[in-house]
């Protein structure tokens, strides 16, 4: 459903103004979704164990400066940055765990805490200076294509997306980050170690934001000291969490609808721009659409039932699940 | 909406000493009431009509229909055809706000009180007298007027305590007074007792007996035949959500004609078996057990292959507390041994991979995954030993061992993909039995395995438990009904304030023995 109404916004967008559908700005509009789409993935786990993570915003604007500044005094290539864009993300990310599974912080309130510190520590890194001169290796990367309207970009959005897919879905892991979400006690007399679960959701969820971070400087070309923070990336990524289906009271939901609602926010939000809209307006659109998937996220708590569901069981062909009453 | 502000003035109002106030008898009807959920059929034509100066019990299996009947005639749930009646007058589009104002008041199933407020704002929530301004409260007129509610209900509590001080029992009595205090005299109690012990009922049954008395119209729901047999005036049986029987005469109905008319078909009693188990091996020791903060002390005692052993104890006695220990959830002095080794570093995931299970008894809180499928709740506790192909987990594979161990224990599903919130109490219960079960447990600690079930769930339960016993299992069974563990047990411990204070074996489980136990008095001494 995300994708039909993805491919309508492109195809309305295209119809008023033909220049969206050219070549070059399929490709650009996918790659421009990409580090959105890698920090929504980590924050879906985050939201899967019950959680919300603020700090993702500053966690990918760290990423983004340390191995922006070092490729630029250096020239060192993208993949040897991938270690330390990586390790950035985990220690963060093990912080944001601690605090909230050990010191029992509401993540909420811990998370808006990393957030300001983390976010210091990116200006001071920074030091007032930006990433700007990257190496023509970067630069090519950020900005080509391997096939036609298929940038190199993609490629690791992609892989995270399955990579965490199958994770969630296929491993031992995965189903005790579920179970943790849907009922933590529960969950605890099942066997699950609930700490660890709870921590390394957080940890993953930053390791993705420093992915993110290493993304979004070869994919934009530059960074600084407000990187992540300046878009608000953090409330971008729990809207994509919502709109793909995973709800903020844990337990329900996946990656993948993560992945298509990043590629759906920002064809959205530049349809806007290409309209002719006024891109003042942007960041008003992504509240009005964080605000509808908050509305269907509460509708589907109500029914029990997803809206897409609901919507068949309307049109007729669709049986919905039955709800027994309780007595 | 007028009414509302009256009832709320004549509350407001009214001075410490008028309790006992006449209200105008309320016959209440609700005929051919339907009501469905998402497609199920709740209520299908069922009529009730509850006569002042009456207790009528509506009685049935789970899903059967009777808390939607009591929450349709209490305004929580709109009726989807049908009238509802009260002395000649239809009340349309009932809200619980109308409700009240009729006079209609439902105490339900587990007490909705705000916690973080006092007992005083929980009585007159919703009517809270207004001061002299008009936006303050008058607190002076709350408090006078709040000691005459508790007397009513028989509550003797600080009126300035959060509620969440307040224990479950003395959290319904507050329902009640709130009911009074609002000038209901039309109170539907949804299934009160399942979470109280006897003497918290007895107390409660007593209460409602005074308020026949004085000529109130009340409805009760019960899974507990005997107060029921006790209390009634009338029964009214529902069954897949019609009405099919009615017992004008609950002295001269036995036990079995009430069960027969909820499942529909004639049941088989059953035989307490005889085993001597007596040389079997012990597979679990306790030796000195006790909690840091005194919820039970000097706990020892063993549990052999085979065995069906019981744990009679009234709530908060530390039954639980002591099964939780053992199970690795909570910090305990002392030793565990299980099948002969010293068990030392508990945690629950440490119990499962030794075979030693633990099915907590509520079920809602600490058991179920409500929006998760049933297969994954099936499988919750044995994910490590799944089927795998490489290094992930094998959907299908899956699928088939939830399969084998759900028709094991007979779950009833329309199918596993379902969440669990969609199974009835006893197909829930049935599912957790299946979880747990898939974990080849040597030792299984049942605690209440029957709260909340309907009586075909329990046979199914009983039948289980008979299986794995056999198989070489050893059972620990917490249950407050007595019946069960005499039909169950080959051996029961008493538990009491957190002490072992008695054990019986085989035809000395009695009824009248265990009753006497658990209260601390008749125990047998123990070698």
């Amino acid at each position: 459903m995300l994708v039909v109404v993805t491919l309508a916004i492109f195809g309305l967008t295209s119809a008023a103004q033909p220049h969206f559908a050219l070549q070059g700005n399929i490709s650009f509009l996918l790659a421009s979704a990409m580090p959105l789409a890698v920090v929504a993935v980590g924050e879906t786990v985050v939201m899967l164990v019950r959680g919300i993570d603020l700090s993702v915003a500053p966690v990918l604007g760290i990423a983004a400066v340390s191995t922006g500044f070092i490729a630029q005094d250096s020239h060192v290539s993208v993949l040897s940055m991938l270690p330390l864009a990586l390790a950035i993300g985990i220690g963060l990310g093990f912080v944001n765990g601690l605090f909230v599974t050990y010191a029992r912080i509401p993540p909420i309130i811990a998370t808006l805490g990393t957030f300001t510190v983390y976010g210091g520590i990116e200006q001071l890194i920074c030091n007032s200076r930006t990433v700007v001169t990257l190496p023509t290796s970067w630069i090519n990367l950020g900005t080509h294509d391997f096939l036609p309207d298929v940038p190199y970009i993609l490629v690791p959005g992609v892989l995270v997306t399955i990579a965490m897919a199958l994770i969630l879905w296929r491993t031992r892991w995965g189903r005790s980050i579920y179970a943790f979400g849907a009922n933590a006690e529960a969950a605890f007399r099942a066997g699950i170690r609930v700490k660890a679960i709870e921590i390394s959701a957080y940890t993953v969820c930053g390791m993705l934001a420093g992915l993110a971070g290493l993304i979004y400087v070869v994919q934009v070309g530059s960074a600084g000291y407000n990187t992540g923070s300046e878009i608000s990336i953090q409330l971008q990524a729990i809207a994509c969490g919502l709109i793909g289906g995973t709800t903020l009271t844990g337990g329900k939901g996946g990656v993948v609808g993560s992945f298509f609602a990043a590629i759906f926010l920002t064809v959205a939000l530049e349809g806007v721009i290409v309209a002719g809209i006024a891109y003042q307006w942007q960041s008003a659109g992504v509240g009005v659409l964080l605000l509808v998937a908050i509305l269907i996220d509460a509708y589907q708590n109500r029914q029990g039932r997803s809206v897409s569901e609901a919507l068949r069981s309307v049109l007729g062909g669709h049986k919905p699940v039955q709800q027994e009453a309780s007595s | 909406m007028s009414v509302i502000v009256k009832r709320a003035r004549a509350a407001a109002a009214l001075a410490s000493d008028r309790t006992a106030e006449e209200y105008a008898p309320a016959r209440y009807e609700a005929r051919t009431i339907t009501k469905s959920f998402g497609g199920a059929n709740a209520l299908t034509g069922a009529s009730v009509t509850i006569e002042p100066g009456e207790i009528h019990t509506l009685v049935g299996e789970n899903g059967a229909g009777k808390s939607t009947m009591l929450k349709v005639m209490a305004g929580i749930h709109p009726q989807d055809s049908g009238d509802l009646v009260l002395n000649g007058t239809h009340l349309r589009g009932l809200t619980p706000r109308t409700a009240i104002g009729h006079g209609i008041y439902l105490v339900p199933q587990e007490p909705s009180l705000m916690l973080t407020l006092s007992a005083l704002e929980n009585l007159f929530v919703g009517i809270i007298p207004r001061g002299s301004m008009a936006f303050s409260v008058d607190w002076k007129a709350m408090e006078s007027s709040a000691g005459a509610y508790f007397q009513q209900v028989g509550l003797h509590i600080d009126p300035w305590a959060p509620a969440s001080q307040l224990s479950i029992a003395e959290q319904q009595l507050l329902e009640c007074a709130r009911a009074l205090a609002h000038r209901c005299n039309v109170i539907f109690f949804d299934e009160p007792t399942s979470p109280l012990t006897a003497r918290e009922a007895d107390v409660l049954f007593e209460l409602m007996r005074r308020l026949r008395e004085r000529n109130f119209t009340i409805a009760f729901i019960s899974h507990r035949l005997e107060e029921v047999l006790a209390i009634s005036d009338r029964i009214t049986v529902l069954r897949d959500s019609r009405v099919v029987a009615h017992f004008d005469n609950p002295k001269q109905t036995s036990h079995r004609q009430l069960v027969e008319a909820m499942v529909g078909h004639e049941i088989a009693v059953r035989q307490r078996r005889q085993r001597d188990l007596s040389g079997a091996e012990a597979v679990l020791e306790l030796k000195d057990l006790g909690a840091p903060d005194g919820a039970f002390a000097d706990i020892s005692f063993m549990a052999r292959r085979g065995e069906v052993l019981g744990l009679a104890g009234l709530v908060g006695s530390g039954r639980t507390e002591t099964a939780e220990s053992v199970f690795g959830m909570r910090r305990a002095s002392g030793t565990v041994l299980l099948a002969g080794k010293p068990y030392a570093h508990r945690s629950p995931s440490s119990s499962i991979e030794s075979g030693l299970i633990y099915l907590p008894e509520d079920r809602g809180h600490n058991g179920v995954f409500a929006n998760v499928e049933v297969v994954r709740n099936i499988t919750a506790a044995f994910v490590p030993h799944l089927p795998k192909r490489g290094q992930l987990l094998h959907p299908r594979a899956e699928v088939e061992v939830a399969e084998k161990a759900a028709r094991r224990t007979r779950v009833v599903a329309p199918s596993l993909d379902v969440p669990m919130k969609a199974l009835s109490g006893g197909n829930q219960q049935r599912a957790m039995f299946a979880r747990w079960l898939l974990a080849e447990p040597k030792v299984a600690i049942f605690d209440e395995p029957t709260r909340g079930v309907d009586v075909g769930a329990k046979v199914d339960i009983y039948g289980i438990i008979d299986t794995i016993s056999d198989s070489g299992v050893a059972v620990v069974m917490i249950s407050s009904e007595l019946e069960e563990l005499v039909l169950l047990c080959d051996r029961v411990l008493a538990i009491y304030e957190g002490r072992i204070v008695g054990e019986v074996t085989g035809d000395e489980i009695t009824l009248e023995r265990l009753g006497a136990m658990v209260v601390g008095g008749g125990a047998s001494e123990r070698d």
